[in-house]
Formats: structure tokens, C-alpha cells, sequence
């Protein structure tokens, strides 16, 4: 018996299949709802664009064609340049972001969830509470101040801003994790001869690498997609990320679903893919760093 | 060798001078230095920010002028736009769209994760599929459904005509009735796994025991569920509410994308707003003005956050 | 090895006195325990000795070194935890290594120092495990080796039986003696079991609200409890203690009931009532020291019987006396039912009497 027995294991028979057939109703229209969108941009993508406009549409494709992903991932053409010159963007942005949240986010997290500091509350919540601006707020000062630290079109301009948003929620989330982890581990190996931080270093932190991982996918995923600061902090198109370069795209080629659907596709797949291969210590962290305190 | 201690077996508290708050921060001075990169990063990006806005939304600037040439009007950004009908069209749009994507994608969240709670063949698997909308990006999201409802070769449309619902291709997105409903449908898509998330989290922290209590008691399921499972769930609920509803007031990406606020400001909700006005119309210091009094809501709809927050610490801490 | 000696040490939590004053010697190669109540002070008095927590006053020397400011690597102790606290992610022997690596030790130096030490706790063929896959009492001993490896001038227990089960934690009582002995090592052990202080230690310190109560041999401390917490505290079942009135009956010094009844004094006893601040004296008696008899008779003092629990050799008996519940062993071959009228005898050499203002045994002066 597992631990779902609430929903599913009432007293009488008539009761077990109200309550089972109720939920299964629920979860086939949750899963249509959450999977159609996806299935529709992945029969688009591979339809010609005369195949997208029609009416009734072609519900599968009939004659199916990659020839939309050939055009955005070759490097001989001009829309593949641009597009593959986005992803790289897009990559170096989110890559850098990663590290430097982990960076940041480790100690901070460790300190929040061990010292007892005079206004740690405080600190806590204030790194909490920038969760609760929106990015449009921030957009005006933020490039004023971009161009007074000389990185206005410079992705060290994005990667910053991504770092801001993305800290407090890695800080949450990695200080789950640590208040997880026993003091008595730290403690014994201070008696066992390690200074504080040798004890944060070399015991705690190895026992911390799911939360660092999910973290580091959180923080991968919100800058890989982010678009207001992109769109407004860059001009130059060299420089664009996908989901700013992906909608100067679509302004310029209005009707080319197919083109768009596969662009869509190849942008999701990064952040798909990582979360479905660590998606256990993404779900874990968020377990532990929202649920438990 | 006896020695002891003065009025011995009565457990007394003794009163004595704290350390005064300088003392204390200069004694845990090292903890400090853990903190630091990340104060440090949070001051220059949000405090300063936060000072900005606040000075800009006295100013008025000249279209077409430098920033540095603005001019100090006093409250009449304030004035302007409390007296203005867009803003009350706005506000009720905000409202309408916070409320409805928040209860809703909490309520569809919470179904998921009690569906998902027994274990099954698959379970992991559609786990992972109803989880996948909200990692995509909003940007992604907005195209997909922009497709979905087009007006000529959207997928919805085509099927409602299919089944002899409509006549005519409905038009979701051009229509000011619509529109607003429409785009709370691609929001809730991409925010309820989050809440199911969260929900499936604190589902794991109810006690077995009791509901293997309750069912010995002869309690029937719903009697458990309402008894024990949604009182037991009521401070990760808060949480999650509060949260969604914090990022819904913030949405941006998807009315601004597929709407970009239109038809005639029917999906237009105050960050879109705010960002036309300071963006496409460079009315950066009403723009401002409109922050400041986001400012005001968010403080104190993050009051109830951290009010939320800290007495799920406390909780815990008085386990 | 080396003692340890405790001077006026305070810790407070906010306006809290954690620890209040606390005041011992444990001499080289002493073992001595420190126990109370959950909350009582013993766990922070054990992070103060090893530096775990800052002190707010007062002086800790440890061998001729008064070690108030030293890192915890710098006392030169080595501690067991309660939880183990084994480093999950280690080997059992890369656990064992650690304190070494941390020294700075060249690598054959500690590979000898580990073999030997597994070799003592007989947990070589574990030394390739990770915790996770050892037993609870298997991790009982890769703790003690990773204290004992180090050979540490202290060794500090912070209740590091209470996860075992009973059957295990006899076990390792016995082999922790063992060790203390071997070793002939200066251990700290904090426990909350008076049966595990009793049995194992030299000495006993008894703590309560953050003070010291009694610091003595165990024995003495069973024989001349120094309060009212220290003898409920210290022995199984808990001594009995009955408040009562003491007065002048017949011209004898007794103590009166309020159930009417009075128990004369013997001339000792009536010496230790008279230095009592108040005429509230507390009549105190282990179980062993009361005789129950099924008649009255001049000295006994009716109780009623409560509950009877046989455990074999030994049917613990509990009664109402003046409205105390008293505890009473006897013989398996006497049978006493439930709600039965008895009556007790006292032993006026083996009991205790407490005054009932300062809850401070009564000496005779």
C-alpha cells in the first residue's frame, strides 16, 4: 500500500470508483491540455508552410518535411546564422549566470541557514522579497545603471540582471538543503580538526551537490528564457538571445508558422531536456526548500 | 566532594545584560562575509533601482527629450493617472487576470498532484509531461498558443467548427470579450505545475498515521480529505497562492507577446502598461509614478508573504 | 591525557541561563557522566567543553591549557555524537582517516593508525563501507573510531547510546566501560539515562535548569541525594517522597499527615527536622527501605494500594500515602491486591528527609 490512500482507498466499493474514476477523468484533461499545444508545434514544425495554412487543417502532416529545422541550423544560410548565433547567446548568457548564482547562492544559502547573525531575518526576507518586483520595474534604473558600468549591449549586462532574480530563489532553495544536512557533521569535523570553513568546505558542501544541481537548473532555466532585459538592454542584433531573437523572427516573417513552431521547439529543447534528465533533484529541492520551512 | 549550586532543583531564569545588537554583529563579523556577494549584488541591482523610480515619478520628460532633461511636476503623475479611464480598465484587467489564473491554476495544481499521489504504472511519466509547459519558455508558450488560437488555421478554432460548435472560426485573440479569458488560459497552462508541485510536496508531510487513524475511525475518503489532508495543507496552500499570485500580478511575456495589450487595452494589465508608457510612448516619469504605486500593492500583498513564510518557520522550528 | 576543569561557566541564550555557574574538576583518566532532564544544560555544557559554542563566561582548562578561546580543532578532544554524525558521503575508513588527514599526518602514518583503531573496535572488514550501510551499532563503533584514532587528550559522549536498542545499547555500555578502561581515558559522557551514569561512571554530574545539583560518585550521590530533584532523579523506581507536617506528638518529634496519622522520629532524624526552615519536612524512601505489612502496629502508617506490577523476582507495589504515590518492592511469595489496605514501615536509618521550603536535604547538625 502506498502513501496515496486518502484519495483511493475508501470503505465501500461504490466510493473507491467514484473517487478513482473522478481522478482519471481529471488527469486524461489535464495531460490533453498540457500536451496538445505541444503535439500542434511539433506537427507544425514539420509541415510545409502551404501544408500550416489550410482549412481544416491537415491534422497530421501528409507529406511531413524537416525542412524548417534545415533552414534555422544551417550555418550557410542567413536565418540559420542568426538563429544559430542566438542559441550560442543564449548558452554563454545561461552558462555564466549558472556558475555565478552557485557561487553566490552557496555561501549565502549556508550562512542563512547556520549563523545566527544579528538581522538574518531581516536579510533573509529582504533577498526574498526582490521575488516580488516585476522586471519592468527595474528596467529603466537598471539600464541607466547598465550604462553607467559601461554594459549596455554586452551580455555581462544580462548576465548580472539574471543573477538578481535568480539568487533568491536559489538561496531559498539551497538553504532547505542545509538546514537538512545535521550541524553535528560540521561539528565533528571541527573536533576532528577542520577549521569552519574547511567544515562547510569539505563536508557539507559534497552532501549539498543535489541542491547546487538543482539551483544550477533553476538558474539555467529562468535566464535561458528570460525576454523582458534581453529585449531591452540589447539592439544589437549579433547579440540577441533566442526569445528576443525568435520574436524579431516572427516580425519579419509573419506567416511562416512552421518556421516559428520549429524555432519554438529547438529553443524548449535545452531546458526540457535538463529538466527531464535531473528532474528528481529539481523537484526534491523545491520540496525541500518551500514545503519544509 | 559535593559541591552545590545554590537553590538547587527549582529551574530559575536569570536575568541578565545582553550583549548590546553592535557586540553581537561585531562577534559573528565572519558570518557576515558569507552573505556579503549576495548583498552586495542585491543592493546595486534593487535597492538603487527602487530610489530611481521613486525620484523619476516626480518628474515629467518631454517626449523626444534626454532623461536629463526632465521636470519636476510634483504629484501630478500621481493626479494624471488616478483620473484617467485606462487606468481603472487596467486595474480591473489586472485584477480579473491575477485572480482567476491564480485560483485556477492553484485548483487544476492541486487536482494533479492528489491524482498523481497513489502510485501507478506511468505515474512518473505524466508527471514529467504536466511539469514540461512550465519549463518552457513564456516566449515558446506564447507562439505555440498564438498558433493554437489563430483565427484562420488555428488548431481550436478548427476543431470547434469540426464538431459543428461554431460556424465560423472564432476569433480567441482579436476580440475584446475573448481576449482576456484566452490569455488566462495559456497563463494557467504554464503556472499550474508549480502548484502542482508544490502541492505534491506537501502532500508527502501529511501524517499517514493519521489518515490510517481516521479510516479505522470510519471516516469515508472526502471526510478524510476535508479532515485531515486540507487542514495539514493549509500553510504550503498560502505559500503557493501567494507566490502565484505575486508572479501573476508581474505577468508580462504572454499578454505582451500575443497581444501586446490590444485589442483597444482589453488584455492590458499594469507591467504591459507600465511598459508602453515608458517604452513605446517614453512617458518614463508617469511610467514611474505607475511603479511606485506597484510598489505599494506588492509591499503589502509581501507583507502577507512573509507573514505566511515565517509562521511556516515557526511551525517547523516548534516541532 | 589530561583533566579538565570547569570554573564559573555561564551560558546564556539571550536572557537565558543555559548554563549557570558550573563548577568541576574530572581528573585524569576519569569518567565522569553528566546527566539530567532534556533541557537541563549537560548538552551545552559538553559543546562548551569542546568549543562548539561560545562561552559567556567563566574558564575551561583542558590539561594545563585554559582553552576559552581555542578552535575546537585546537582542544585536542575528539567527540562522539549522538546521531554519529559519520560523514555520509566517506568511507568508514576515509571517516576514520579524517581527523588524520585534518593533522596533516603523512599517508602510511595514518593508514597504520586506522588499521589499528579498526582493529580495537573490530571493524576492519567494515572499512570499505559507506555509513549508510552499516547497522546502528556498527556506526556506534566507526564513531568511537574516529575518536579513538586521533588519541585525544578527551574524549566527549554526547549520548551516544539513546539511538540503539535496548538489547544493543547494554551491549555497547559494557564495551564503552571496557574502552574507558583500556585506554585508561578522560570521557565526558552526557546522558539522560541515570541507569547508563550510575552504571558507567566514575563520577556523576547531575544537572537541572542549567545548574550543577550534585557532583559526586555515583553510590554517594544514591546514598545522600543533596536535594529533592537529585534523589527523584537517580535510581529506579524513583524514590518515593511523601510531604508532610512536622510537629511534637506524645512529646516525640514525628511527622504528621494530614490523613491523621503521625510517625515518630528517631533521635537522628529529629535533629535533621529541627534544622528545617519551616515545620514542612519531605519524608523520602527508596523502595528496598519500606516493609509492607498486612496489620498495623506501633511505627506503620496506613497506605492503600494503587497498582502491583510482578516482574518475576521482584513485585514493585505502588500505594497512596498522605495523598504521594509510594513505591514498595517485595518478594514475589507476598500478594497484595489492588485497593487493599496496607500499612508501611520506614527504615529510620535509610531515609531522607528534605525541607519542604528549599527542597535541600535535612543534615543533622
Amino acid at each position: 500500500m502506498t502513501s496515496a490512500s486518502q484519495i483511493s482507498r475508501p470503505r465501500s466499493r461504490k466510493g473507491v470508483d467514484g473517487w478513482r474514476w473522478t481522478g482519471r477523468f481529471f488527469l486524461v484533461f489535464m495531460i490533453l491540455y498540457t500536451a496538445i499545444p505541444m503535439v500542434w508545434m511539433l506537427l507544425t514544425s514539420i509541415k510545409s508552410g502551404f501544408a500550416a495554412m489550410q482549412f481544416p487543417p491537415q491534422w497530421w502532416p501528409s507529406e511531413p518535411t524537416l525542412a524548417s529545422y534545415q533552414k534555422l541550423l544551417d550555418p550557410q544560410n542567413s536565418v540559420g546564422q542568426d538563429f544559430l548565433r542566438f542559441f550560442w547567446n543564449s548558452l554563454f548568457v545561461s552558462v555564466c549566470t549558472t556558475i555565478l548564482a552557485v557561487l553566490v547562492a552557496v555561501p549565502a544559502a549556508y550562512a542563512f541557514s547556520r549563523f545566527r547573525f544579528p538581522g538574518r531575518r531581516f536579510l533573509f526576507f529582504a533577498v526574498l522579497l526582490r521575488n516580488m518586483f516585476p522586471a519592468v520595474i527595474f528596467l529603466v534604473p537598471l539600464f541607466i545603471l547598465m550604462r553607467v558600468l559601461g554594459l549596455v549591449n554586452t551580455h555581462g549586462s544580462l548576465i548580472l540582471t539574471y543573477l538578481t532574480f535568480g539568487l533568491p530563489l536559489a538561496i531559498w532553495l539551497l538553504k532547505g538543503f542545509y538546514d537538512n544536512i545535521p550541524i553535528q557533521l560540521e561539528q565533528a569535523a571541527r573536533i576532528d580538526g577542520a577549521t569552519r570553513f574547511q567544515a562547510f568546505l569539505l563536508i557539507v558542501t559534497p552532501l549539498s551537490v543535489p541542491g547546487i544541481i538543482a539551483t544550477a537548473i533553476y538558474s539555467f532555466i529562468g535566464a535561458w528564457n528570460e525576454y523582458i532585459y534581453a529585449a531591452t538592454f540589447l539592439t544589437k542584433n549579433d547579440q540577441l538571445t533566442l526569445p528576443v531573437g525568435i520574436q524579431r523572427f516572427f516580425s519579419e516573417n509573419t506567416t511562416d508558422f512552421p518556421g516559428l513552431m520549429a524555432a519554438s521547439f529547438i529553443m524548449s529543447v535545452p531546458v526540457v531536456v535538463l529538466f527531464l534528465v535531473l528532474q528528481k533533484y529539481f523537484v526534491r529541492a523545491l520540496t525541500e526548500g518551500a514545503v519544509k520551512h | 566532594m559535593t559541591t552545590v549550586a545554590g537553590h538547587a532543583g527549582l529551574s530559575r531564569k536569570h536575568f541578565v545584560v545582553q550583549p548590546s545588537l553592535l557586540q553581537q554583529m561585531w562577534t559573528s563579523r565572519a558570518d557576515y562575509l558569507y552573505v556579503l556577494p549576495a548583498i552586495v549584488v542585491m543592493l546595486v541591482v534593487i535597492a538603487y533601482p527602487i530610489y530611481y523610480t521613486i525620484d523619476l515619478s516626480f518628474f515629467k520628460t518631454p517626449p523626444g527629450l534626454q532623461l536629463r532633461d526632465k521636470i519636476f511636476v510634483g504629484v501630478d503623475n500621481y493626479t494624471s493617472i488616478l483620473s484617467s479611464e485606462v487606468f481603472w480598465r487596467v486595474t480591473l484587467n489586472t485584477v480579473i487576470w491575477t485572480v482567476a489564473s491564480t485560483l485556477i491554476a492553484f485548483v487544476l495544481g492541486f487536482g494533479s498532484a492528489l491524482a498523481l499521489h497513489r502510485d501507478f504504472a506511468g505515474r512518473a511519466v505524466l508527471r514529467a509531461i504536466l511539469i514540461i509547459p512550465w519549463v518552457i519558455s513564456a516566449v515558446a508558450a506564447s507562439y505555440i498558443w498564438k498558433w493554437m488560437y489563430h483565427s484562420d488555421f488555428g488548431l481550436i478554432g478548427a476543431v470547434l467548427v469540426q464538431l459543428g460548435i461554431v460556424d465560423t472560426q472564432p476569433n480567441f485573440i482579436d476580440n475584446i470579450y475573448s481576449v482576456l479569458p484566452s490569455l488566462i488560459v495559456v497563463n494557467i497552462w504554464r503556472e499550474f505545475p508549480f502548484a502542482m508541485i508544490m502541492m505534491m510536496a506537501g502532500l508527502q508531510t501529511v501524517p499517514e498515521q493519521l489518515l490510517r487513524a481516521a479510516r479505522v475511525d470510519g471516516a469515508s475518503a472526502w471526510q478524510r480529505f476535508w479532515h485531515i489532508t486540507l487542514p495539514h495543507m493549509a500553510g504550503v496552500s498560502t505559500v503557493t497562492i501567494l507566490l502565484l499570485a505575486v508572479a501573476n500580478f508581474n505577468s508580462f511575456i504572454i499578454p505582451w507577446i500575443m497581444t501586446g495589450g490590444g485589442p483597444s487595452n482589453a488584455s492590458h494589465i499594469w507591467i504591459t502598461h507600465i511598459y508602453e508608457l515608458a517604452f513605446g510612448r517614453q512617458r518614463w516619469g508617469v511610467a514611474a509614478a505607475y511603479s511606485v504605486l506597484l510598489f505599494i500593492i506588492l509591499m503589502s500583498l509581501g507583507y502577507f508573504y512573509v507573514r505566511a513564510l515565517s509562521a511556516n518557520e515557526k511551525k517547523e522550528q516548534g516541532a | 591525557m589530561a583533566e579538565v576543569v570547569l570554573q564559573h561557566v555561564m551560558k546564556y541564550y539571550g536572557n537565558l541561563a543555559a548554563v549557570n555557574d558550573v563548577n568541576f574538576t574530572v581528573n585524569d583518566g576519569e569518567f565522569v557522566a553528566l546527566v539530567g532532564p532534556s533541557g537541563c544544560g549537560k548538552t551545552t555544557t559538553l559543546n562548551l567543553i569542546a568549543g562548539l559554542l561560545p562561552m559567556s563566561g567563566g574558564d575551561i582548562s583542558i590539561g594545563d591549557r585554559i582553552v576559552n578561546d581555542l578552535d575546537p580543532k585546537d582542544r585536542d578532544i575528539a567527540m562522539v555524537f549522538q546521531n554519529y554524525a559519520l560523514y555520509p558521503n566517506k568511507s568508514v575508513y576515509k571517516n576514520l582517516a579524517f581527523p588524520l588527514q585534518m593533522r596533516k599526518l603523512p599517508n602510511d602514518e595514518i593508514d597504520r593508525k586506522v588499521q589499528a583503531a579498526a582493529k580495537v573496535l573490530d571493524i576492519t572488514y567494515l572499512l570499505e563501507r559507506k555509513p549508510r550501510e552499516l547497522s546502528g551499532g556498527q556506526q556506534q563503533r566507526v564513531a568511537l573510531g574516529r575518536a579513538l584514532v586521533r588519541d585525544p587528550a578527551v574524549f566527549l559522549m554526547d549520548e551516544p547510546l539513546s539511538n540503539l536498542d535496548a538489547k544493543l545499547r547494554v551491549q555497547m555500555r559494557s564495551e564503552i566501560k571496557r574502552f574507558h578502561q583500556d585506554l585508561n581515558a578522560t570521557i565526558v559522557y552526557v546522558t539522560h539515562d541515570q541507569l547508563e551514569a550510575v552504571t558507567m561512571a566514575d563520577k556523576m554530574a547531575v544537572m537541572n535548569g542549567g545548574l550543577l545539583q550534585q557532583y559526586d560518585t555515583p553510590a554517594r550521590v544514591f546514598a545522600n541525594p543533596i536535594n529533592m530533584f537529585v534523589a527523584g532523579f537517580i535510581g529506579s523506581p524513583a524514590m518515593s517522597l511523601v510531604p508532610l507536617q512536622a510537629s511534637t506528638v506524645d512529646g516525640r518529634v514525628s511527622l504528621s499527615s494530614v490523613e491523621g496519622w503521625s510517625l515518630p522520629l528517631s533521635d537522628a532524624n529529629a535533629r535533621k527536622v529541627a534544622s528545617a526552615k519551616s515545620a514542612k519536612v519531605v519524608l523520602g524512601a527508596r523502595h528496598s527501605t519500606i516493609r509492607l505489612h498486612k496489620e498495623a502496629a506501633t511505627g506503620f502508617v496506613p497506605a492503600k494500594v494503587y497498582t502491583v506490577e510482578p516482574t518475576g523476582d521482584i513485585t514493585f507495589v505502588q500505594a497512596f500515602l498522605s495523598g504521594a504515590i509510594v513505591n514498595i518492592s517485595l518478594p514475589p511469595t507476598v500478594s497484595v491486591a489492588p485497593d487493599e489496605m496496607v500499612w508501611l514501615e520506614f527504615d529510620q536509618e535509610r531515609i531522607h528527609l528534605f525541607d519542604g521550603e528549599t527542597e535541600m536535604a535535612l543534615r543533622a547538625d
